[in-house]
């Protein structure tokens, strides 16, 4: 397989002097295209730092990032932005929709953004609503969805463009057992189709669903202190890879 | 408690700096042209009242067929002075904009009743002729020039040797024909004809309350219109006329001013009491109740409305004289400074009323919110969905145009006390344009009865209009910005650029902008016809702006709102995404 991110020295520091804190430290990392890659580690490692990072939300201080054999890291925020709407899918665990749009309006978004007409633009919205189980309540605006609806909005509006890769800061983590399973369910789906997934997540279900995980601590990945990296589990709701 | 909650009012102005001063600045307008509007008129009594003794005024001036009429009223009972009867008559005076009729007074000699007062060289016009103060100024004939007047012999040419006022005199052209004073033997050579002639009894009584009967009783003992009698209290009134076009002008400001401070005070602080739902949640969670946290905004509101209230007394004290100057070319003396606390007291009880009404009623309803649903709300509540920003959606608008529609009006109640600031202030300009259009109407050899400062204090009450606006906008943007950071880093997230985020902001709000000035062009038409109704102006004479002005109110809003509110959304579109989205 090709890899579709590379990551390299990446490396990411706050602060000046005492203060400063090294969230990353020299980070190497490759996904290959199709991949559905989970992160874990404890709390304030740096692994949604390296999301954030990885995804074109935040800088490095120093590596590079590339994405599909392009370097990212050094592009302008409008070039970011461009690449962004197209390329990455970003699921928050807040959900993160525009409260003042309805569910099929923050879906149709990224759409209207990549130069879809108006009508099909909400033709592709309202299909990957019905697609993801919320379908009947387009119109409704978030306040009025529970959880795991808005989470199901939120990954619609990511799933949207069909974008090379989609990325999740820990989708999950506030969400109910039986929403978080119906969620994992739609992102397994969503590699099913082809998509690389790169999900931040203390769920160990979900690292279970994953091809791979990587453990990050202190700023590092876990392999590159020779930590033995998890195995692939299959679960049962799982959809068969597509031929 | 009290004093708890006294100390959070005080606390909040220390931490708001741009609201407070905006709120300071509103009440300190609003109070100087209601103090304007009373003093302006104060002002220039006393200087009247000095001209008046030292020209030892009539307190009876009238105006007879015959010497013999005249020497009749001077020997009437009551009377304790009177000059001896002075011949007057018109005659036409070729003046650099053209041939007008001037009134010429002809002394016998030093007059020792309604004296006139030199202001520039002689008194005594000997040979010559002395003109009054305003005409001269008017019609810009200085001491030394030659006015040539035309007698029915030929034309005569006088030197101007002085120029004088006179209690009874108003300013020239409201006093049309314009006066001037010659010897008797001048005036005899300009109208030899004597019945042409008329004659002034200048009258002081022994008791100067008794002023209006022994005016009347003189008007009754002569046939109809063949006397004309005008009191001490006449004059004065005549005198001081001059204030009221400005008076009336700031009257009219006053009303639109309270207008807009009342929905500036109501966008502020309503903004402020949305951002702050947690702070009133937190207030509440430690005991205070909905009335008290409505108390801490109001205690806050109207402690920075009393702020304003002093300082627009100091200002409408100081700047009264200036707009009296014009009254000042009649009077002797310069204009007085008479601060009345009485106005003061006056303009607070509209101005603290407005501005506590306005904080309390915009903090009841929000200070109502459960203690959990208050403390909870990190980011703004989501609005309802608004109508026209969906038609506007579906009619074709920009993506960002759209998205920024949908999100200012869902907050329904600021974007219509918004729109409203923003048409109360356009519409006062549309009323200055018609009220220049009608300035600049008359032909340009016609000398104009408006005071010169007049316009000048309308484009500067406008200006202060203008700064109110665009500083609300400014801090509207502001607080609409810091409520929007977290979804402006959703936005870039989903792929908007830095650019399209502050038009989204931007272009909404000049799309409200230029309705609400668009709107406010039949408000502001509306507005000048009924004052100049009110004014007594004639209906003839009415201009309205030209379309083209009236045209670019609504572009300059535009231009203004897109820059004013331009600055704020680039800062915020521009945070760093991570940290916009961690912004509570």
């Amino acid at each position: 397989m090709a890899a579709l991110l590379e990551a390299c020295r990446l490396a990411r520091s706050y602060g000046e002097g005492s203060a400063r804190v090294d969230a990353l430290r020299g980070v190497d990392l490759r996904v290959e295209r199709g991949e559905f890659v989970a992160v874990m580690g404890p709390s304030g490692c740096g692994k949604s730092t390296l999301l954030n990072v990885l995804a074109g939300l935040d800088r490095p201080s120093s590596g590079e990032v590339w994405l599909d054999g392009r370097r990212i890291d050094e592009l302008s925020e409008t070039a970011l932005a461009r690449l962004r709407r197209r390329s990455i899918g970003f699921v928050f665990q807040s959900f993160n929709l525009l409260p003042t749009l309805s569910a099929v309006e923050n879906v149709e978004l990224p759409l209207l953004l990549a130069g879809r007409g108006r009508r099909k633009a909400r033709r592709i919205a309202v299909g990957l609503l019905d697609e993801l189980g919320v379908g009947a309540r387009p119109d409704a605006a978030p306040s009025q969805l529970s959880g795991g609806q808005q989470q199901r909005v939120a990954l619609a509006r990511a799933l949207a463009n069909s974008p090379d890769i989609v990325m999740g800061d820990e989708p999950t983590g506030n969400l109910d057992s039986v929403a978080s399973r119906e969620v994992l369910g739609l992102l397994a789906a969503a590699r099913g189709r082809g998509q690389t997934l790169l999900l931040v997540t203390h769920d160990a279900r979900v690292a279970a669903a994953a091809d791979r995980v990587i453990t990050v601590r202190d700023g590092m990945l876990a392999e590159q202190e020779g930590l033995q990296p998890a195995r692939r589990v299959t679960l049962p709701f799982d959809p068969p890879a597509r031929s | 408690m009290t004093a708890t909650v006294v100390k959070l009012a005080f606390a909040g102005i220390r931490t708001r700096l741009l609201a407070s001063v905006i709120t300071v600045l509103l009440a300190a307008t609003a109070t100087s042209t209601i103090v304007l509007a009373f003093e302006v008129g104060a002002s220039a009594r006393d200087p009247w009242q000095r001209t008046f003794d030292a020209a030892n005024g009539a307190h009876v001036l009238a105006d007879v067929p015959t010497e013999a009429d005249a020497r009749d009223i001077a020997a009437r009972p009551g009377v304790a002075e009177a000059d001896e009867p002075t011949p007057i008559t018109t005659a036409q005076a070729r003046l650099p904009a053209g041939t007008e009729a001037l009134l010429i007074v002809g002394l016998d000699s030093r007059p020792t009743v309604n004296v006139p007062i030199a202001v520039d060289g002689a008194h005594d016009p000997g040979a010559g002729i002395v003109l009054e103060h305003s005409l001269a100024d008017a019609v810009g004939i200085t001491v030394g020039d030659t006015l040539r007047l035309q007698a029915p012999s030929g034309p005569v040419d006088l030197n101007v040797v002085g120029t004088a006022i006179s209690p009874s005199v108003s300013r020239y052209p409201r006093q049309n024909p314009g006066l001037a004073w010659v010897s008797r033997s001048t005036l005899e050579a300009v109208q030899p004809d004597s019945s042409q002639w008329n004659w002034l009894a200048p009258i002081r009584l022994v008791d100067p309350t008794l002023e209006r009967a022994f005016a009347d009783d003189v008007f009754r003992s002569f046939p109809p219109r063949t006397v004309y009698t005008i009191t001490a209290g006449e004059q004065r009134e005549n005198t001081l006329i001059e204030t009221q076009p400005t008076s009336l002008i700031l009257t009219t400001y006053t009303i639109v001013i309270l207008l807009v401070v009342f929905t500036v005070i109501g966008i502020l602080i309503g903004a402020r009491a949305s951002q702050q739902r947690r702070e009133i949640g937190l207030a509440k969670a430690v005991g205070l109740t909905p009335r008290q946290v409505s108390t801490i905004f109001t205690i806050e509101t109207t402690t920075l409305g009393v702020v304003g209230l002093l300082i627009g007394f100091a200002v409408g004290v100081l700047a009264a004289p200036r707009l009296a100057q014009p009254t000042f070319a009649t009077l002797l003396g310069t204009p007085t400074i008479a601060p009345n606390p009485i106005h003061l007291v006056v303009a607070a009880i509209p101005i603290l009323l407005v501005l506590a009404i306005g904080a309390w009623v915009s903090t009841r309803r929000r200070s109502r919110l459960s203690v959990v649903g208050a403390i909870r709300s990190g980011a703004g509540r989501p609005g309802s969905r608004s109508r026209i920003a969906r038609l506007a959606d579906r009619a074709g608008a920009s993506l960002p145009l759209a998205l920024g529609l949908k999100d200012l009006l869902a907050q329904r109640g600021r974007a219509a006390l918004l729109s409203a600031a923003i048409a109360a202030t356009t519409g006062s300009v549309v009323f200055a344009l018609c009220m220049k259009a009608t300035l600049d109407a008359p032909a340009s050899n016609v000398v104009s009865d408006v005071p010169a400062e007049l316009p000048a204090l309308v484009y500067t009450l406008d200006g202060v209009l203008l700064v109110i606006a665009v500083t609300t906008l400014v801090a509207v943007t502001i607080l609409a910005v810091r409520e929007h950071v977290r979804d402006f880093g959703v936005l870039r997230t989903v792929g908007f650029t830095p650019r399209q985020v502050t038009s989204s902001l931007v272009s909404a709000h000049t799309a409200v902008a230029v309705v609400a000035a668009t709107a406010s062009i039949p408000l502001g038409i509306g507005l000048y016809i009924g004052m100049y109704g009110a004014a007594g102006g004639d209906s003839s004479d009415l201009v309205i702006a030209p379309w083209w002005w009236l045209g670019l109110v609504p572009t300059a809003a535009a231009v203004i709102v897109s820059v004013s509110t331009g600055l704020p959304a680039r800062i915020a579109a521009r945070t760093p995404i991570i940290d916009a989205l961690r912004y509570e």
